[in-house]
């Protein structure tokens, strides 16, 4: 089994699982094959923060890591940070000072994952990079970064263009800065008429005047937004992206994985791995015990690792399996992970 | 029967560290010690996905309810506009499902004010949530605040800061964090209960789930190296931490999840 390089690599699964240390160690094995690689990460945990280098200003921004002798760049997302890059890449300042994003935009305001995508379209387009490995939030949440694409999608709806234009002519009167929005001013809806005099009900009026502010900003950078869209087409198209699921003998949680599948089945394509990280098999192989309670926990481990594989080789083309490295050091973590992605990677 | 206070337990961690098994197991305890509780979870984040509604049922004596967001959100509005019709009107808008899907935290906003309304109706009742991993747990924690801030005045502001008030009573809520005794679950799990003790007033214990230690305590010389290590570290772990460890769960030898719970029951005094 030889696994081939494409332009990204999507890391998913359920956390505590060492998602982020195995991404890193293939963002490593990627680099000693010589391709440029990115690595994009939500939130790791300290020590890979610390060993990345990602912490204090590096925080949001694309840095230079230097990991057992080879080089690759980190970026550990941050939604301010990237809202910042996108208000100056599309010269819309006002995205980056309005109220209401930048309250949405805090590390835990709940835009990472729509934002993650706006991120690794901009980096990728940037053409320094080979390969983008993206390490994505954990757990079912994976599923909301799927979604987020067609969240971007249904956000700038053609039908929500309407609220647009309403709001428009609200603010006009309100003798407020009015946005480009004149071309759209005649298809009002009484529907969103409707809509704003309830939502003014529990409201109140000064968020409406700072809610219609933010859509619009939003608004203007769509086509930021937008262009997280076409990276929907090249994650879901076998010839650019390598998906993996992690999971672990520890979480002995087949049914997880299956379900994370089985949500991502427009995304995923044949190319996609189970990971199964932290294999005992290995270990519990030489341990012939004796007395019966130790003749049990071995039972136990070692029968919940095989039921575990078991299920799992029925339902996914292809198991890798990580052994459990029992070492305290990230940096250990890292170099055994490399050395087993060595071997399912062509050498270069 | 003592009386508890306590009206919502939150148990959250990295996925996969056990919390559904544990969630479900406390809630056995606490209808063992003829407390009224029940088991929740959050059925979807954004409006639109497939749902099946608000499911409930009872497993061994358990109740699980399953929360449905389009129905929680459909029930807030028609209490606050008083009308069934612009309430269902509303949760089917474009705009209005794109504003939820665009906003997990909004998601959270609602599911929590969903309950709180179900403590107002039964005051006796006690929740205990299986709450998303890590990263959604202190988005969770944190939309009361986000949209207090945003809602300047209104009633969902005054809403929220009814919210905000219970959530951050240490008298009604308090959060568990499960971790596995590894070096890292472990490191994470305080990296997680920092983030939330910034966010919340609340408790916030730390259990360790599924342990080889002490189990295997006698026993350390019989295994083999790397296992010996592993259970050695674990030790260190708990040794190093213990007062940190609000409860610590040993390995279960047993394969079934409903068998899983049952052998945590008697382990969960603590987490009262």
């Amino acid at each position: 089994m030889t696994l081939s390089t494409k332009s990204f690599e999507i890391f998913c699964g359920t956390g505590g699982v060492g998602k982020t240390t195995l991404a890193t160690a293939r963002a490593l094995n990627l680099s000693q094959n010589g391709k440029r690689v990115l690595l994009i990460t939500i939130d790791p945990a300290r020590r890979l923060k610390d060993l990345l280098g990602l912490q204090g200003d590096a925080v949001g921004e694309v840095t230079e890591v230097e990991l057992l002798g080879s080089k690759l760049h980190a970026l550990l997302m941050s939604p301010e940070k990237t809202i910042q890059r996108m208000a100056k890449k599309y010269n819309t300042p006002d995205l980056a000072n309005n109220r209401i994003v930048q309250i949405l935009s805090k590390p835990y305001g709940g835009m990472n994952e729509i934002l993650s995508m706006v991120e690794v379209q901009m980096q990728f387009d940037s053409g320094s990079y080979d390969v983008v490995v993206l390490d994505t939030p954990p757990g079912a949440h994976f599923l909301d970064f799927l979604e987020s694409l067609g969240k971007i999608r249904s956000f700038f709806d053609q039908n929500f263009i309407e609220i647009f234009s309403y709001l428009g002519q609200k603010t006009a009167k309100a003798g407020k800065k009015v946005f480009g929005m004149g071309i759209i001013n005649r298809f009002i809806s009484t529907g969103v008429r409707k809509l704003l005099g309830y939502l003014q009900n529990v409201t109140g009026a000064e968020f409406i005047d700072d809610f219609i502010q933010a859509i619009q900003i939003i608004y203007q950078s769509r086509d930021a937004f937008l262009k997280g869209l076409s990276l929907q087409d090249r994650l879901k198209s076998r010839s650019e992206c390598n998906w993996f699921l992690v999971t672990s003998v520890e979480q002995g949680k087949a049914q997880e994985a299956v379900e994370l599948r089985s949500h991502a089945s427009h995304f995923i394509h044949e190319d996609h791995y189970l990971v199964l990280n932290k294999c005992l098999e290995q270990e519990l192989k030489s341990w012939n015990p004796d007395e019966s309670h130790l003749i049990q926990v071995k039972a136990s481990l070692e029968g919940k690792e095989q039921l575990l594989k078991k299920k799992l080789n029925e339902v996914f083309p292809v198991v890798l399996e990580f052994p459990e490295v029992i070492s305290l050091s990230p940096t250990d973590h890292i170099q055994h992970l490399t050395e087993r992605w060595k071997s399912y990677a062509p050498q270069g | 029967m003592e009386s508890l206070t306590r009206r919502l337990y939150i148990f959250t961690g990295k996925g996969g560290v056990g919390k559904t098994t544990l969630s479900k197991s406390f809630v056995r305890y606490l209808v063992e010690h003829d407390h009224e509780a029940v088991y929740l979870t959050f059925q979807n984040q954004s409006l639109g996905e497939v749902h099946t509604g608000t499911s409930e049922k009872t497993v061994n004596g358990i109740r699980e309810i399953s929360l449905d967001l389009e129905e929680c959100a459909r029930g807030y509005i028609e209490k606050r506009l008083n009308s069934k019709i612009i309430s269902s009107w509303i949760v089917k808008t474009p705009f209005f499902r794109a504003l939820i899907n665009m906003v997990p935290g909004f998601s959270y906003l609602i599911y929590l004010g969903k309950i709180l309304e179900m403590g107002k109706e039964n005051p006796r009742l006690i929740v205990v949530l299986d709450a998303p991993a890590s990263g959604h747990a202190l988005i969770m924690v944190e939309s009361t605040t986000n949209f207090k801030q945003i809602f300047e005045s209104g009633v969902i502001f005054e809403d929220t800061g009814k919210m905000l008030a219970r959530l951050n009573d240490p008298e009604y809520t308090k959060i568990h964090v499960v971790s596995l005794p590894s070096l890292m679950s472990w490191q994470e799990a305080l990296e997680l209960r920092a983030g939330l003790k910034e966010r919340t007033p609340v408790n916030i214990d730390i259990t360790v789930n599924n342990c080889l230690f002490p189990l295997l305590e006698n026993d350390l010389e019989k295994l083999p190296e790397g296992l010996r290590e592993k259970a050695l570290n674990e030790k260190q772990l708990i040794q190093e931490n213990l007062s940190e460890m609000r409860c610590i769960l040993p390995h279960s030898l047993s394969r079934e999840a409903t068998a899983i719970e049952a052998d945590l029951v008697g382990s969960l005094s603590k987490l009262i």
